[in-house]
């Protein structure tokens, strides 16, 4: 389209990459791991299995969703252990079927 | 028996996709079940056919029997936990003969799963399968109490997962739902991921590469300090960065793709609803002296009216451009905001519009446009931005967004050279003094509403304190004045004694 004559490149003018920092609290809000740690609570304190899979699905989603370690995988890993714990105490726990298991 | 084929065939369906060993075990179930399902009736026969061999030796035998076990033919039909056993038992010869004893015993306990065929029908099925190898041996001829009970302990491992899924397909749904969607999530994650990056390279091999637009135009690429550096940045899962400097005009150019989330199966799925794009984003970080006052936006006619009312320096300075007759202009589809006449008209220059925002070149490059955004005045860390928004193509396709890349170069050379002329310039000059001003009264007026906030916290503060100290402050008050008073009285009271 535009062919200039002489070389547009300046190689003296090049300027490494700096990232801008971005503060955390600017990051875009983690939905999924919100609503992860929702369902976590929820199945863990009523037993509600599906409360607990669907904080699994959702931790997962966040997990694939992380941009940087530190900041999300506390978040995370809370929902991880509230959906586990959730389905611990439903499968493992007070139940007919972990009886017959064993 | 039909009725769990019934209740099979959807889930054996619907686990299909993933053709796991769940899979291969319900087929096996299924085998195991018609299997069943056959030999019943051949087995009843055979009973039939034992029970006669039974009665005729027993006719010879005792007269008392045959009556016993006309009374128990009726029942077994149904039975089909012995029947498994019994042909193994009708061709081994010890049992006819046997005496009526263990007959009588083996026949109270017909009835028994007959009648509870129909609540426990697949265990005692299950049960029975397993249960031949062993039949063989001389213990089925004790009573068939005794198999079953024998056959408990050798079968635990094997039968123990059969008879669980038939029970609870209905209850187990949930955790097959969501296991199931886990797993694919996790595939999701893989190909997606592999999908964006493909993508991406894809982009940055047919742009980025030697004797490519920006090897060509820029004399560093790729976000390290050397040669050898990776050209994209990735940034999370969806978002590569790609970055260019070197180049006369300008520092530096920073494009950011922003892609769908392929890897994440929930947006997927979401996306399919609300379909979304593959997104570049050029920033051109212009030279400070390199950009005049140069504030323009194309766009689609929608999304132009939102850019002017979300975008503060379109807001401040800029307004709709009409086309101006007489002249070539952008495709209908497309509108101009710009902070005059002159500055919308230069921009959109001649080789422009022929390359791609004239009506024909329109049609056929102009599908990947988005938006175009040159400001002097951007707000953040750097004011002269050139900012261009393109749509990616497919990874095959990726010639097709060739021209609209190239517009990245040509415009920073174009507003590079730009100068406005005099008149517009006193112009430009004067709205940006007006903005400036207005800013800094602004400013100034914030500051000063933050100085009397401060300053009434202050003072509400200080009257919180005396109000808690109140209590304290007016008893010392009190007795400070009593005291005073006192004082003054005393005197007085000398007085008179000594007057």
């Amino acid at each position: 389209m535009s062919s200039p004559a002489n070389d547009p490149r300046q190689p003296a003018a090049a300027r490494p990459y700096k990232p801008s920092p971005v503060a955390p609290q600017d990051l875009p809000i983690d939905y999924s791991g919100f609503i992860a740690v929702i369902f976590g609570v929820f199945g863990a304190m009523f037993r509600y299995k599906i409360c607990s899979w669907l904080a699994i699905i959702f931790s997962a989603q966040s997990l694939a969703n992380m941009r940087n370690m530190e900041n999300d995988l506390k978040q995370i890993s809370m929902a991880m252990m509230f959906g586990i714990m959730g389905l611990m105490t439903n499968y493992l726990g007070v139940g007919p079927r972990a009886s017959k298991k064993t | 028996m039909a009725k769990h084929s019934f209740s099979l065939s959807p889930f054996s369906s619907f686990i299909l996709p993933r053709g796991d060993t769940l899979f291969y075990l319900i087929a096996l179930f299924s085998i195991l079940s018609l299997l069943l399902h056959h030999l019943s009736p051949v087995s009843a026969e055979n009973r039939h056919f034992e029970g006669f061999d039974a009665d005729e030796i027993d006719d010879f035998a005792d007269s008392d029997e045959p009556i016993s076990v006309a009374e128990h033919l009726p029942p077994p039909p149904p039975t089909t936990t012995l029947s498994v056993s019994d042909p193994i038992e009708s061709h081994h010869g010890p049992p006819p003969p046997s005496d009526p004893a263990p007959q009588v015993t083996s026949q109270p306990s017909d009835p028994k799963p007959a009648s509870t065929s129909f609540d426990y029908w697949d265990e005692d099925e299950f049960e029975g399968i397993p249960q031949s190898p062993p039949s063989d041996s001389p213990l089925i001829m004790e009573s068939a109490t005794a198999t079953s009970s024998d056959s408990d302990p050798g079968l635990k491992p094997e039968p123990e997962p059969e008879p669980e899924i038939p029970k609870s397909i209905s209850s187990y749904t949930v955790e097959i739902v969501c296991v199931s969607f886990l797993i694919m999530f996790v595939i999701n994650y893989f190909t997606g991921k592999k999908e964006n990056e493909n993508l991406a390279l894809a982009w940055a091999t047919k742009f980025a590469t030697k004797d490519s637009i920006f090897e060509k135009n820029f004399s560093l690429l790729g976000v390290g300090e050397t040669d050898d550096s990776p050209l994209l940045l990735k940034e999370g899962q969806n978002v590569f960065k790609f970055y260019a400097s070197g180049r006369r005009f300008c520092q530096g150019m920073l494009a950011t793709m922003e892609l769908k989330s392929r890897h994440d199966l929930i947006s997927r799925l979401y996306n399919m609803v609300v379909p979304c794009k593959d997104e570049i984003t050029f920033e051109v970080y212009m030279n400070d002296d390199a950009m005049d006052h140069v504030v323009v936006a194309v766009a689609k006619k929608k999304l132009v009216k939102t850019m002017q009312k979300e975008i503060t320096d379109l807001q401040r300075f800029a307004s709709l451009v009409s086309p101006p007759s007489g002249r070539k202009w952008i495709a209908e589809e497309l509108a101009v905001v710009s902070e005059s006449k002159e500055v919308a008209g230069d921009m959109i220059s001649e080789t422009v519009l022929d390359q791609v925002f004239g009506d024909k070149a329109y049609e056929k490059f102009g599908k990947g446009f988005i938006s175009m955004h040159f400001s002097d005045q951007h707000l953040g860390s750097h004011k002269k931005m050139l900012v261009f928004k393109f749509a990616l193509p497919d990874a095959k396709n990726m010639a097709d967004m060739t021209r609209l890349v190239a517009l990245v170069p040509y415009y920073i050379d174009l507003v590079g050279r730009y100068k406005l002329s005099s008149h517009a310039r006193t112009k430009t000059e004067g709205a940006r003094m007006k903005v400036a001003q207005e800013i800094y009264k602004e400013l100034q007026n914030a500051r000063q509403e933050a100085l009397q906030r401060k300053k009434a916290e202050q003072r509400k503060k200080m009257e919180e304190a005396e109000a808690k100290l109140g209590a304290e402050a007016l008893r010392k008050r009190e007795a400070k004045e009593r005291a005073r008073q006192m004082k003054k009285a005393m005197p007085k009271m000398k007085m008179t004694r000594t007057g």
